[in-house]
């Protein structure tokens, strides 16, 4: 008996462990899908797709540098102190190469990069024989769309940069050079032209189709036309411009929103004007989410009375630019001493302005009452805003047409140019000049993170002419009381140097330097 | 017919609940009663306490306080008697009623039982290097966590405290750092139940913690691949491995262990007050133009202002209860034991409580079966509220100028609105209001069951596990301080997680001895599992804070999250031993591992290593030698693996994410790497262990080459891979990737001596020395230009890892000469800034830095290596003393060539800074003219007056970058740290005899008495989990002082 007892034991135990199952050791995630198993259907696919238009990965590029870059560099208003000395550098136009901003805007950027690449990859390298050919190719050319944005912002911003198809890559290989200028430009407008090829003309609201690719690859043809231009533009791109910016303005069908005021509010996200917009959603929490609600004036415009830390004050220089009757389009952008907003705080009777100091009303689109938004907090509005308006589309089109002269009475012109003006309240014109162009926009799409871009396509073939704006500015605050604008008379809150031709191109961050000093190498063709 | 056995077996099942049912073995009675005297063979004194069995039977009895025992028996039986630290001696009864028996002390540790995975050996038979530390001499230092009390006791092993907060974290390395994915934190056994290493526990809360320090009977510390290979794939960075203690055979005994203490903060910072803060701004005002404060127009009539760190910091106390109760029969051993620990941080908001309980048993079930288990409940409970809130910080931050409270009774803060004067939350308030607690609840559990089929050959079963579940409740209500509301309404968390690791395994153990030899063969299977959930949830706006519970908040503010992770592996293992004349040591290792975190193609891997030993001092021609008593010469080589990585990072995880066009999207959380493989560590070791002059001399020296290959590491990658190694929202997670080789080489060395050993008065002295050399070898295809960022550290090929990399620090421009002799920063185009007292210029009173390229410009390339944070050399030293019946212990441990990052001066020097600041800031750069009536402008009029000073001056400009990283604030943070003294005494026999109490010692102890060092931070010992930047001092909880007063009690019968 005691015999049988000893070989009983390891025998049960023998059982146990032949027991385990040979697929002991496959253990794949239970919390999150892997890239292998999924992008199996249309439906996965456009789920992948749905990601790059808001979330983590649009965050640090949209929370730490859009309008940093777009409105604060370039002198159209800025916090003041509130946002430390990298705020103030990008101001006074004097960056250092560790400025946290500049760092975090070509973070965000290749963060965004990341996202749409190994998108890309996935789709081509899991999505079945199944899925119609041409729903792979749309959700590629989404991708490749939002690549071609993140890559033009980056070389108009940088200059020449590396470029990355496939992170992956890296892993081997982790250093790399930079890119030249024009093949940088070259990627992007490839990825944009597919993205014109393969993207429907139409999809649901806040997905981008063909016209929106269009839109976008007509400002990029724009700009590169003005490259090393010395006073002219290349006409071959002009042209290109002309072709897909007319096309967007004529046949596309879209048509100017007919209420400016109204097109900021979030109840109009995603208007037929907008061809591009952040797909932005409320209760996302810190770090996937629109920020911007915080540049309210006060904590009663903010969902739960907290946040709104920093109010974002135009500089005398951009009020001075609004004619008197430009009322429309300056309330929508920037609130002064005596407005009355009754959708903002409406359960309170609507908001009064009463400050003497004026301060950023775009992209302040009240609380989480006012939105019918239980979820939105201060680090997620529900706000859509636009990266492309077909009003911007329409303004390239007249520039396009203008090309290398600074003038144009070209009907086709001038009708999308008083398109525009006529829809703000204001008189259209008959003649345009490029210094009316220049503010025209300035206005139009203030606080919505372009002017610097226009001044870099200026840069690229007028140096000369773009300097001379930026150093032109009186950057100082001032006070609005009883109609009357009072410039602050000390001057900008910090001092502003006069920019440089260097200012154009920003400096690598210090930190990517350190990483990869052969950044810092003359940059290499990719083609 | 139930036999025997099965009743047992069926009576097992009712351990758990009735422990101490089957102590009551009544001793049989028979034949006539002898009676004797059980005294040490040294000096006649009676041994209390000795265990008397009659061979053969389970007939036993223990010796009381005057040594006497008495036994039935007859004539030509065998009586045997063992007790603790005596050799064991058989006596056969003769004609005598009446025996004494002399004992004789065990000399030294030779012939101690030395865990060595899956076994146990006799310390002078090891091949491998292993270094063991007894219960008692770890109890020495009244730690909170017995990882705290490794420091400096064990040769070769580098500990460092992570955060002082109670219960805090502690970082272990074994030989070195071989690893940069994580911790290179060893693998912890305790009583066969395996903790899986920790990468960053988080919140300096360590997962430990819950292992009450008075349970520990010994830890062995496994450092050689010959010594770990055994336990396989989680081995590569060493094995430490608890015993916990046990019964035995011997009548029951009741003990008690407590200490009662209080801890201070040992030094504070020199932060300035109201007087010096206000003269201060008043200076930076006239500079600045703007920013004049009425308040400190007059800083003499001002008082000190608010002390922050007295206000935080606070004397507290610390207890710790244990009760043990253990005896047993030759059937049954059982220990039974409680404990409880209560420890106040000494920063407000910090707590720490430790419940425990703990029941070993073992039990003979028969002649060839022996089951047994080990338990332990613990219950944690930790107040992190300091660190989670960052207190410490805020309160060096914090100017003294703001109260702690308001007259109207509201907290202070900041009041300020100027934007530039930065808001910081009230530390004490933080500390006080706001509430985070975890607790958890944790079993370790083991049951085994050993057959012996023959005398030779036995199969040991075990299943054992780690039960972990814990819950962390947090509640913070929107407070305001000042101008500054903090930002998220009241909010409650809470978040309930469980992680259960269950290991299955079975071994074979056959044991044969032929004349003078000796085989040992192992052959064994092991299954590991584990499993995770966690759920977390919060609401916000709740009505008050006095209910704090999830569902009294706002349901439309309500999150959710949750997870479920597992993992496994299994492995298969062998081991021979092969003594030849007791001269000749071999030992041979061979494992094979396979893991989930390697895809399907590459999860099984290699262990394997080979050992041995010389006994020199048993050969022939040392016979003779009596000077001699051990000498025994190791050599061993293995290779390891390590798999202590993420799961499933060989392929792409999509996260759900909300966005507003389609109500949820998928997300690229990490890069994948589709190639990852296991990392292999090639070990080599040799070691000379001796023992002379009748033992009074010992040493213990090991010499060790490890070599990693295919680092498994979190790359960080540039900026533009998308992907972040560290924090950076929405970035991927780094990819896992194979990198490189690392290379570690180093010796450690121990040496005991009794340096006078009389009846009276003894005094021995223990000295452990390590050092270790690491170097990067290869970085992949980088070449030499490859290396890895993180933070300020850079990690290249022919340096150490994570050593610190930036500008040289040159002084400050203080005369015209300077601006000749040093470059100037570059603007983005590459240009030399301007020399100007303006925006954009660099002027007097700027740092200047060294231009190592010679281009003439100072831009990035102009940094270099400015040293590594891992210490040279790591020492202990000992000294215990005892007299009669006092003893005295003196502890030593340190740290020499580390350098840290002191990066609190950085901004509390820095007169831009807006928040506080050290009493350094009143030597800011002054400059003044050489001719007063000239141009303030004109560089070649100016000049500072205190050339020598390192502290910008008061210029409103950052154009010259002075916070770069430079070798201004690295220090050397050698130490030497008096980390223990303890006086302790025993009371005499017989006083305590009297009152039926076997022993009864009281001690006095002060933990971290002084430290001597050249660091200005509050703590030159600076931890880290992340070995690629290691070495930032950025406020940590500080160590404190502690003194404590303690008894020990041993009761029988």
């Amino acid at each position: 008996m005691k015999s049988i007892n000893k070989l009983f034991i390891p025998l049960l135990l023998l059982v146990a462990v032949a027991g385990c199952k040979k697929n002991y050791l496959d253990r794949p995630s239970k919390s999150q899908i892997a890239s292998n198993n999924f992008y199996k259907t249309t439906k996965e696919i456009r789920l992948a797709t749905a990601s790059l238009y808001a979330g983590p990965a649009n965050f640090q590029w949209h929370h730490e540098s859009l309008l940093q870059f777009g409105d604060v560099l370039s002198g159209n208003g800025t916090t003041g102190q509130y946002n430390g000395s990298d705020n103030n550098e990008l101001f006074a136009v004097n960056l250092s190469a560790s400025n946290g901003i500049v760092n975090r805007g070509w973070t965000g950027l290749y963060i965004l990069i990341g996202q749409c690449n190994s998108t890309i990859l996935g789709i081509q390298q899991y999505a079945p024989a199944t899925v119609p050919e041409t729903d792979k190719n749309a959700a590629i050319a989404e991708a490749r769309f939002i690549r071609g944005y993140a890559y033009f912002n980056l070389v108009l911003h940088w200059g020449a940069v590396p470029i990355i198809e496939d992170n992956s890559k890296l892993i081997e290989q982790p250093l790399l050079n930079r890119i030249i200028v024009p093949d940088v430009y070259k990627f992007v407008t490839n990825d944009l032209t597919y993205a014109v090829e393969n993207l429907p003309a139409t999809d649901v609201a806040g997905r981008v189709t063909t016209w929106s690719a269009q839109g976008m690859l007509s400002k990029v043809y724009l700009t590169m036309a003005g490259l090393g231009g010395n006073g002219t533009r290349n006409q071959a791109y002009l042209d290109s411009a002309k072709k897909y910016a007319g096309n967007v303005c004529k046949n596309s069908g879209k048509t100017l929103f007919p209420n400016y005021y109204d097109l900021f509010k979030a109840q109009n996200n995603d208007v037929p004007e907008v061809l591009f917009a952040f797909q932005w959603q409320a209760g996302v929490g810190f770090g996937g989410g629109n920020t911007w609600n915080n540049y309210a004036p006060n904590v009663s415009l903010m969902p739960k009375k907290v946040g709104a830390w920093a109010s974002l004050h135009p500089t005398i220089d951009l009020f001075l630019l609004y004619s008197e009757n430009d009322t429309i389009r300056r309330k929508a952008t920037f609130m002064v001493n005596g407005d009355y907003f009754p959708e903002l705080d409406a359960a309170n009777g609507g908001y009064n302005y009463k400050s003497t100091a004026p301060t950023l009303k775009k992209h302040v689109i009240g609380n989480d009452v006012d939105n019918s938004s239980p979820l939105m907090d201060l680090w997620s509005s529900p706000e859509h805003d636009a990266v492309l308006r077909l009003a911007d589309v329409y303004l390239i089109y007249a520039e396009a047409i203008m090309g290398s002269n600074t003038t144009t009475s070209d009907p086709d012109a001038l009708l999308y140019y008083n398109k525009v003006r006529t829809r703000a309240g204001v008189d259209p014109v008959s003649t345009i000049t490029l210094d009316e162009l220049i503010n025209e926009r300035r206005i139009e799409l203030a606080f919505e993170g372009q002017y610097w871009g226009d001044m870099v396509r200026l840069f690229y073939w007028k140096p000369a002419k773009a300097l001379s704006i930026i150093n032109a500015q009186n950057r100082a605050f001032f006070d609005y009381a009883n109609g009357v604008a009072t410039p602050d008379p000390n001057g900008p809150v910090v001092t502003v140097l006069p920019a440089t031709a260097s200012s154009f191109t920003l400096q690598m961050p210090a930190a990517e330097l350190t990483a990869n000093p052969k950044l810092a190498d003359a940059p290499v063709k990719y083609y | 017919m139930y036999s025997t056995k099965t009743i047992r077996l069926r009576l097992m099942l009712l351990w758990g609940i009735f422990p101490l049912l089957l102590l009551s073995v009544p001793a049989f009675s028979q034949t006539e009663k002898i009676s004797g005297t059980i005294i040490n063979q040294r000096n006649s004194a009676p041994v209390p306490g000795a265990t008397i069995t009659l061979k053969g039977t389970e007939r036993f009895t223990v010796a009381d306080e005057a040594g006497k025992f008495s036994i039935d028996a007859s004539a030509g039986q065998v009586l045997i008697v063992t007790i603790i630290g005596y050799t064991k001696q058989e006596i056969v009864i003769g004609k005598r009623k009446s025996i004494v028996v002399k004992l004789s002390e065990v000399a030294l540790q030779l012939d101690d039982v030395v865990v060595i995975g899956y076994g146990r050996a006799k310390r002078k038979d090891l091949t491998g290097g292993i270094s063991s530390v007894s219960g008692s001499e770890l109890r020495k230092t009244s730690p909170t966590t017995f990882d705290q009390a490794l420091q400096g006791k064990v040769g070769g092993v580098a500990v460092q405290q992570i955060s002082g907060q109670p219960g805090g974290g502690v970082s272990i390395q074994i030989h070195g750092t071989s690893s940069i994915s994580s911790s290179n934190s060893p693998l912890y056994v305790i009583d066969g139940v395996i903790i899986p290493p920790t990468n960053n526990p988080g919140n300096g809360s360590n997962p430990l913690n819950a292992i009450n320090p008075s349970e520990i009977e010994s830890i062995d510390v496994l450092k050689d691949a010959s010594a770990t290979a055994i336990y396989g794939s989680q081995a590569t960075n060493g094995v430490i491995v608890i015993t916990t203690k046990r019964g035995s055979v011997a009548a029951p005994q009741i003990s008690y262990d407590g200490y009662y203490g209080v801890q201070k903060l040992p030094k504070k910072l020199p932060t300035v007050n109201l007087q010096q803060l206000a003269s201060f701004i008043n200076d930076r005002a006239a500079v600045w133009t703007f920013d004049e404060r009425p308040e400190f127009a007059n800083p003499k009539y001002l008082g000190t202002g608010t002390d922050w760190q007295k206000e935080l910091f606070r004397t507290a106390p610390m207890q710790n209860h244990s009760l043990t109760i253990n005896g047993g029969d030759a059937r049954t051993q059982y220990l039974f034991s409680l404990g409880y620990f209560d420890q106040e941080g000494i920063a407000l908001g910090s707590d720490f409580k430790r419940y425990s309980v703990r029941l070993n048993l073992d039990n003979k079930t028969t002649d060839w079966l022996k089951v047994g288990t080990s338990l332990q409940l613990a219950n944690v409970v930790e107040n992190v509220n300091s660190s989670s809130a960052s207190v410490i910080s805020s309160a060096l931050w914090l100017t003294p100028n703001v109260p702690v409270k308001n007259v109207d009774g509201t907290w202070g803060g900041v009041t300020n609105n100027d934007g530039w004067v930065q808001p910081v939350v009230n530390p004490v308030a933080m500390a006080l209001i706001n509430k985070n607690m975890n607790y958890r609840y944790q079993i370790f559990g083991n049951a085994y069951a050993e057959i012996n089929f023959t005398k030779n050959l036995s199969l040991r079963n075990e299943v054992s596990g780690n039960f972990d579940f814990s819950s962390n409740e947090a509640f913070r209500p929107q407070t305001t301080f000042g101008k500054y509301t903090t930002p998220d309404p009241t909010i409650s968390l809470y978040s309930s997680g469980q992680n259960i690791y269950t290991v299955i395994r079975n071994y074979l153990t056959y044991n044969k001895s032929f004349g003078k030899n000796n085989l040992n063969v192992l052959l064994g299977h092991e299954s590991n599992m584990s499993k995770s959930a966690n759920v977390f949830a919060s609401r916000s706006d709740f009505p008050s804070s006095n209910v704090q519970s999830i569902s009294s908040g706002d349901p439309s503010t309500a999150r959710n999250n949750g997870a479920y992770g597992d993992g496994a592996s299994r492995s298969f293992f062998g081991r021979i031993n092969y003594n030849w004349l007791d001269k000749y040591l071999f030992t041979a290792n061979l494992r094979n591992d396979g893991s989930d975190k390697f895809p399907a193609n590459d999860r099984w891997a290699f262990t394997y290593s080979g050992a041995f030993a010389w006994k020199i001092n048993n050969e022939q021609f040392l016979q003779n030698v009596t000077a001699i008593n051990e000498l025994k010469l190791r050599l061993g080589y293995g290779l390891t693996n390590n798999q202590n990585i993420p799961s499933n990072r060989y392929v792409t995880q999509l996260t759900t994410v909300a966005t507003g066009l389609s109500g949820t999207a998928q997300y690229q959380s990490n890069l994948a790497n589709p190639n990852i493989k296991w990392e292999q560590t090639k070990n080599t070791n040799i070691g000379l262990d001796g023992a002379f002059f009748n033992w009074r001399l010992n040493f213990s020296v090991d010499v060790y080459d490890r070599h990693t290959d295919r680092l498994l590491l979190n790359l960080p990658l540039p900026a533009y891979s998308g992907t972040t190694a560290g924090w950076s929202p929405g970035a991927m997670q780094a990819p896992i990737v194979n990198v490189g080789s690392m290379s570690n080489k180093g010796i450690d060395i121990r040496v005991g001596t009794t340096n006078i050993s009389n009846k009276n008065f003894s005094w021995k002295t223990d000295i452990t020395v390590s050092h270790n050399i690491n170097k990067v070898l290869y970085l992949g295809a980088g070449g030499a230009d490859a290396s890895i960022v993180s933070r300020n550290s850079k990690t290249v090929v022919g340096q150490p890892i994570g050593s610190f990399f930036g500008y040289i620090y040159d002084g400050i421009f203080a005369t015209a000469d300077d601006f000749k002799s040093h470059a100037l920063p570059a603007d983005q185009a590459g240009n030399p800034r301007p020399i100007a007292n303006a925006q954009g210029g660099i002027w007097y009173g700027d740092r200047m830095y060294k231009d190592l390229n010679g281009d003439g410009i100072i831009d990035t390339r102009d940094q270099t290596f400015l040293g590594s944070p891992q210490p040279k050399f790591q020492f202990g030293f000992n000294n215990s003393f005892n007299y009669k019946g006092f003893d005295l212990n003196i502890f030593f441990s340190g740290n020499v060539g580390s350098k840290v990052y002191n990066e609190l001066p950085v901004n509390q020097l820095n007169p831009l800074n807006n928040t506080n600041y050290f009493t350094g800031i009143l030597n800011y750069a002054k400059t003044a003219l050489i001719d007063p009536a000239g141009d303030k402008n004109d560089f070649n009029n100016v000049y500072v007056t205190n050339p020598n000073t390192t502290v910008m001056g008061l210029r409103n400009d950052v154009t010259n970058e002075n916070l770069r990283f430079t070798n201004l604030f690295l220090e050397d943070a050698s130490f030497i740290r008096c980390k223990n003294i303890t006086i302790g005494y025993n009371l005499p026999q017989n006083i305590l005899a009297k009152a039926h109490i076997y022993s009864l010692r009281l001690y006095a102890n002060v933990s971290n008495a002084f430290t001597i060092t050249k660091y200005t931070g509050m703590d030159p010992e600076v931890g880290s989990w992340n070995p690629l930047e290691a070495g930032y001092d950025g406020g940590y909880y500080p160590q404190s002082r502690v003194f404590t007063f303690g008894v020990n009690v041993k009761l029988t019968k």
